[in-house]
């Protein structure tokens, strides 16, 4: 999902006021206009930054970015968002005007101000107690102004969630429960001390028998523990999926929310991320931030390209040996066969399994006929069938054997 | 060097004399990691020099290096301290022979005597005039319970020994962390840090490396090898060579004397700059079909003619 030009400047407009108010001000709004526009910046980060710039001479364009860049952001991914937010808020702003000039920020000199608070920045810690304050009132405010948050080129099919039910959402969490269990236990590389167990633990068994002088009277064991896998869950929106969306939502939700380290994405022509939208306790408020957020909600499939994306920009970090990857998806594929195959092999290399689950699979004479389920299928782990509760319930039968 | 008269120049200039170039917002993370005690978190491909940065600093800074290898599994009892279970043995067996006070003995062995000092509390406790440079290597290969641990550590730069006491740096170390993203880090130890990714070098920056590193080597193979990194790095290879590859193949074709590139050097040597079988067999597909035109990149490129 990436943010369009208009509502970063938007943003940095809705900052206006503040120009003129001091650096540390302007930091300050710097860091929320980033905050806004996506970027998980920290009062701390901010407070860090305006120490950083008081070592090194700001009047270098260069520095002052390298200075804000290094501290305000932590992930590659925020990088070039940080560029444009940088771009837009300081250009409009001129590093040669005035707000630059009250940059004495260095910890000492900040003490020294901290007299003539009617200044133009104030002391650090007010300018700070006062951020945090308004940083409440802000948050509130962002709620009820909506932030664009895609690019409204891509011809888009929002479904509407709200005549969704929830009741079935008990029985169907259970079925996942048992499912996702099965899917996410694995043996850890690390031992715990145990009672019983295949090897001796000598550093526990020679610190317990210290007290009887040395003699070894009680061993102690170690094995190695259970670990929780983590899950990916790549989710087929697309069109041809729609008669099993209510369901989907379920699953997704479900599985999210009973078991740690889940991550949630969905696709259809695209790919979204949408872990932090479905992290949640209400299972209606995530309906609808889904419904508000995601794009290409029953349009068309293209398995390759999303798989693609999700490949180069997620899979680095996201899946490692332990990772078991959900697909659950018709396979009904639009785009490129070669892509499809050549992600699907990437992947498989990446991962510890991927599990394919197919709705359509249920039907007495299906076969996976079409191309992109065809191409897939070599490097499936397991391929099952989703469609109801039942199945779901078999579905955890079937991983308890498969998984074991 | 005397770390309160650093600055920006002053650290570039002093890893270049070292033979590490980087650019100046390398060496900004860097000085401001010195002045404000923030840790470092660098992150990169394989192969950007993310660890040389750390040695190379140590250099400059005429201090220890402290290195932590992470690996899944690595636990407290790797990272920070052990007791020296066998010697504590030892000793017991011996006092047992001349009966002394039992209390008097157990107080002994658990004094630093008899304690094995893993990196993190080497990297507290040391106490020169210059604080040690603190590199933890690849902490996307710990696990996640290690990440926390270390999380405390790196906040208060004090470690609990419970048989001892509490254990504080008189100096705050230098500390480099490194990450391959094969994880995500959490946001809490992220935060903590100052980030930075290094990227590929550009083609500038890439010949100035070479040149630094293999003062001899002649220019203009210099100008192809680098070219021809910058070109594969644009391709789909499953694993793209880094700084390290390019450093590794300047060296082969300077052992084989060779003085120009071509397809059957090329070939040759092409274990140097790819370690995946696929990625060989697709640069040999490329070249093969023409899609990748040695001469013609060679040619063709402002860069080399320059």
């Amino acid at each position: 999902m990436e943010i369009s030009d208009e509502a970063i400047h938007e943003a940095v407009d809705r900052y206006a006021s503040v120009r003129g108010q001091g650096t540390l001000a302007n930091l300050l709004a710097f860091g929320r206009v980033l905050k806004e526009t996506g970027v998980k910046v920290s009062l701390s980060q901010v407070i860090d930054a305006s120490h950083s710039l008081g070592l090194v001479d700001i009047a270098n364009r260069e520095d002052f970015h390298a200075v804000l860049r290094s501290n305000l952001i932590s992930d590659r991914e925020e990088i070039s968002l940080f560029e444009r937010v940088f771009d837009c808020f300081w250009q409009e702003r001129g590093l040669e005007e005035s707000p630059m000039e009250t940059v004495e920020m260095s910890p000492s000199a900040s003490e020294e101000k901290q007299g003539d608070s009617a200044g133009a920045g104030g002391s650090l810690e007010e300018v700070v107690a006062q951020a945090s304050s308004q940083d409440a009132k802000l948050s509130e405010e962002t709620e009820r102004i909506p932030v664009p948050t895609y690019s409204p080129y891509e011809a888009l099919n929002k479904k509407d969630f709200s005549e969704m039910g929830i009741e079935e959402s008990r029985a169907i969490s259970r079925a996942i429960l048992l499912i996702a269990t099965k899917i996410a236990t694995q043996v850890s590389r690390r031992k715990k001390r145990a009672a019983k167990g295949r090897e001796i633990d000598p550093r526990w068994t020679m610190r317990k028998n210290i007290k009887f002088g040395g003699e070894i009277i009680q061993l102690v064991s170690r094995k190695r523990r259970i670990k929780k896998t983590q899950v990916v869950l790549l989710c087929d929106v697309s069109g041809s999926m729609d008669c099993y969306s209510r369901f989907l939502i379920q699953f997704m939700y479900g599985l999210q929310n009973e078991l740690w380290g889940v991550e949630t994405f969905v696709f259809s022509t695209s790919l979204s991320r949408i872990t932090h939208l479905i992290r949640t306790k209400d299972i209606a408020s995530a309906l609808e931030r889904i419904s508000r957020s995601v794009l290409g909600w029953s349009g068309g499939t293209n398995i390759g390209r999303s798989l693609y994306t999700f490949n180069r920009e997620y899979a680095p970090s996201l899946v490692s040996h332990r990772t078991v990857v959900v697909i659950i998806s018709d396979g009904w594929d639009r785009g490129d066969i070669g892509l499809l195959e050549r992600e699907m092999r990437s992947l498989k290399r990446r991962c510890q399994k991927i599990i394919w689950l197919n709705p359509l699979l249920a039907s007495e004479n299906y076969e996976p006929l079409c191309k992109g389920m065809q191409v897939a299928l070599p490097y499936l782990d397991l391929f099952l069938s989703v469609h109801n509760l039942n199945s779901l319930i078999t579905l955890g039968r079937t991983l308890q054997k498969l998984v074991a | 060097m005397n770390p309160k008269k650093l600055t920006i120049e002053k650290i570039q200039e002093a890893l270049r004399e070292q033979q590490y170039i980087c650019d100046r917002s390398l060496a900004t993370v860097v000085y401001l990691s010195i002045s404000m005690g923030k840790p470092v978190l660098l992150e990169g491909e394989a192969g950007v020099g993310k660890t040389e940065i750390a040695k190379v600093l140590a250099d400059v800074m005429e201090t220890k290096l402290i290195r932590l290898q992470c690996y899944e599994g690595l636990d407290a009892n790797t990272a920070l301290y052990e007791w020296n279970y066998p010697k504590q043995m030892l000793r017991i067996k011996l006092e047992e022979v001349s009966r002394r006070d039992r209390n008097a003995v157990e107080t002994e062995i658990f004094t630093e005597e008899y304690l094995v000092k893993r990196p993190l509390l080497e990297a507290i406790q040391s106490d020169g005039s210059t604080p040690p440079v603190l590199l933890i290597d690849e902490i996307d290969r710990a696990d996640m319970e290690f990440e926390a641990f270390l999380l405390e550590v790196l906040s208060d730069f004090q470690i609990t020994i419970p048989e001892i006491g509490t254990v504080r740096a008189k100096l705050r170390p230098y500390v480099f962390l490194t990450s391959n993203r094969t994880r995500e880090i959490h946001d809490a130890l992220k935060r903590r840090c100052l980030y930075h990714w290094i990227d590929y070098p550009a083609f500038d920056k890439e010949y100035e490396i070479v040149m630094t590193k293999f003062p001899r080597v002649r220019e203009h193979l210099a100008r192809e090898i680098c070219a021809f990194m910058q070109r594969v790095r644009q391709m789909n290879f499953y694993k793209r060579p880094g700084v390290a590859e390019t450093l590794d193949w300047a060296s082969a074709l300077i052992t084989l004397n060779r003085d120009e590139l071509d397809e059957k050097t090329l070939e040759e040597t092409m274990g140097c700059i790819f370690k995946y079988r696929e990625d060989l067999h697709h640069l040999k597909e490329e070249l093969a079909s023409k899609r990748l035109d040695l001469d013609q990149m060679l040619k063709g490129s402002p860069e080399i003619s320059a």
